[in-house]
């Protein structure tokens, strides 16, 4: 490569500045949050603004933790995205190991209805699912949300798995089910163990996905105790004056565990996102 | 032939709950969105209930303006918002394909926007927007400029709901993007080198028609992802000032669960549904024809 880099700037330069450029833009607003979180109230109203914390404290923290329920938020986003991810996993399992190993008619046609779910207004379904949930008493309750956040990313965790299943070798199961195994059989002691990361990626997003959400989670729960994390804190601002020092240090205890999940995982998802994309 | 068939019905079997699930939280939900979109309260008869009132909730939309003005304003967020997340995400995606050493930072750098739940992008960004405090005017004045009252003026609210849209949406687009172009094969650029194209040519004649698919897949997801803008608008300006930047998707959940107006909000959400599902159509023709094309290979 001898072309020269522009603005006379070595490679390794360039590199460098293009690595600064993406991850600052990426980390920045989180950043800035974090630091907004540990400066005091005062700070926080004067005019011009600092950028460090003149003298940073964990007191907003403090008041996020007892002001509002936080934790009962958090539990309750725990529980709606681990119960709707368990589900949503299975259910895909079976449908991606139907799609992609056995003989299927109309596969294409199947596959095609799954991306069209994807690709659903979910504002659209919202509107008569809060009235379904209203007639069967289901509204503040988590089977409210479990349910439709498991069907929001079969598409998905169904495709990420289809991809996987395929790579295995029709042989190992043939030779499982010499073994005396039923099919059935063969795709939990076979084709889910060997496709393991398959099966964690669709995990992980569907997780993710349950997490984030906040349309349904916003209609399905107008009690407070049963808010989720993304829709408590969103909702603070309508009970005090724009709160922004428990604001920030809320979020920031709400994005932790996102933050660890995808830098742990990062290449799992990465991965399954766009096998989820490209190839569908 | 017997095994074929029992294994048809092992098919059918394993497909069943996917089935069952998608018919108690999609079909059955969709059907009653039209069916109750024909129904409403008579308000001289109020205590009737809900009664059949044909196409009444239909064209009373068409005649609201505040269903137009929400309309267009997502059109407009799409409009904007499309085209900008595209460019961003590209502008990204060819920064990251740059070759580090330590590649941890780039890849967080491009999940974490979208790890992040919309309505937090949408807090953080207001935050910056502020009028006072925000870090957006702070740098404006440090630069001499005057601060802008970003949140309380329809225009720059606009803008600046656009702007944390495209931050918010462009590293997915580009976390894409740059699956593709990791698969467009070194040898193309090689060989393009030694004929003596320079860098500008190399971008154009081969990235950009070899990252064709993939950026309209892209395109795609965020086309309908646009159409359903909810969550940012909501958190920076609650659909404000005034109704100046309620899109469709807020207003019909104002009218469901804020008026109760059920009959009225299924209508506009029956509209939402026939708007989108022309997109979904849309796109997949496209990957009807282009799995058909791989097929043949």
């Amino acid at each position: 490569m001898k072309t020269g880099m522009p603005f006379g700037l070595s490679r390794r330069a360039m590199v460098w500045l293009a690595g600064l450029i993406v991850a600052s833009n990426g980390f920045f607003p989180a950043v800035w949050i974090l630091l907004t979180s540990l400066k005091t109230e005062t700070e926080l109203i004067r005019s011009p603004i600092t950028w460090l914390p003149e003298a940073a404290t964990l007191d907003n923290y403090v008041t996020a933790f007892t002001a509002q329920p936080i934790l009962r938020f958090m539990w309750n986003s725990f529980v709606v995205a681990s119960l709707s991810t368990i589900l949503c996993v299975l259910v895909s399992a079976l449908a991606a190991y139907a799609l992609t190993r056995l003989r299927m008619p109309h596969r294409n046609l199947i596959m095609s209805v799954l991306l069209a779910i994807a690709m659903f207004p979910l504002i659209s379904l919202m509107v008569p699912l809060f009235k379904v949930m209203r007639e069967l008493g289901l509204l503040n309750t988590y089977l409210a949300l479990i349910l439709p956040y498991a069907v929001l990313s079969m598409p998905v965790c169904t495709l990420v798995m289809a991809s996987f299943f395929q790579d295995i070798p029709p042989d190992l199961e043939a030779a499982a089910m010499v073994d005396g195994c039923s099919r059935v059989g063969a795709l939990f002691r076979v084709i889910i163990p060997l496709s393991a990361p398959g099966v964690f990626t669709a995990a992980i997003l569907a997780f993710v996905n349950a997490w984030d959400e906040f349309l349904l989670a916003l209609t399905m729960m107008n009690r407070v105790n049963m808010r989720t994390l993304s829709v408590g804190i969103t909702l603070y601002q309508g009970e005090f004056a724009f709160p922004w020092p428990l604001i920030s240090a809320a979020l920031i205890i709400a994005i932790v565990p996102i933050c660890i999940i995808i830098a742990v995982f990062q290449e799992r998802v990465v991965g399954g996102l766009t096998a989820g994309g490209v190839k569908g | 032939m017997r095994k074929d068939l029992s294994e048809r019905a092992l098919g059918a079997l394993l497909l069943a709950p996917a089935a069952l699930l998608l018919l108690v939280i999609v079909v059955y939900p969709i059907g009653t969105l039209f069916w109750n979109s024909l129904h409403g309260v008579d308000n001289a008869n109020v205590a009737a209930g809900e009664q059949f009132v044909g196409l009444r909730n239909y064209v009373t939309a068409f005649g609201d303006d505040r269903f137009w003005a929400s309309t267009w304003h997502t059109i407009l967020f799409i409009v904007i918002t499309v085209p900008g997340s595209l460019v961003v995400g590209l502008g990204l995606a060819l920064l990251a394909n740059m070759p580090f050493k330590v590649k941890w930072p780039v890849r967080l750098g491009l999940l974490l926007p979208w790890a992040l739940p919309l309505v937090f992008a949408g807090l953080i960004f207001r935050w910056f927007f502020e009028y006072r405090t925000g870090v957006v005017n702070d740098t404006l004045m440090r630069l001499g400029f005057e601060p802008l009252s970003w949140l309380s003026d329809p225009n720059l609210a606009f803008a600046a709901i656009s702007i944390a849209i495209v931050w918010k949406s462009s590293s997915f687009m580009a976390l894409m993007l740059l699956a593709g172009l990791q698969s467009i094969p070194k040898s193309l650029y090689e060989a393009a080198e030694v004929d003596g194209a320079s860098k500008w040519q190399q971008f154009v004649e081969i990235t950009l028609p070899m990252l064709r698919p993939a950026i309209f897949v892209a395109l795609i997801f965020r086309t309908i992802t646009a159409i359903q803008t909810f969550d940012i608008p909501y958190a920076m300006t609650g659909g404000g000032p005034g109704d100046s930047t309620e899109t469709l998707a807020m207003y019909i959940h104002k009218t469901t669960l804020d008026f109760l107006d059920f009959g009225y909000g299924s209508a506009l959400a029956a509209l939402m549904f026939v708007l989108s599902m022309a997109a979904t159509s849309g796109y997949l023709k496209y990957t009807r024809r282009s799995s058909g094309r791989s097929g043949d290979e």
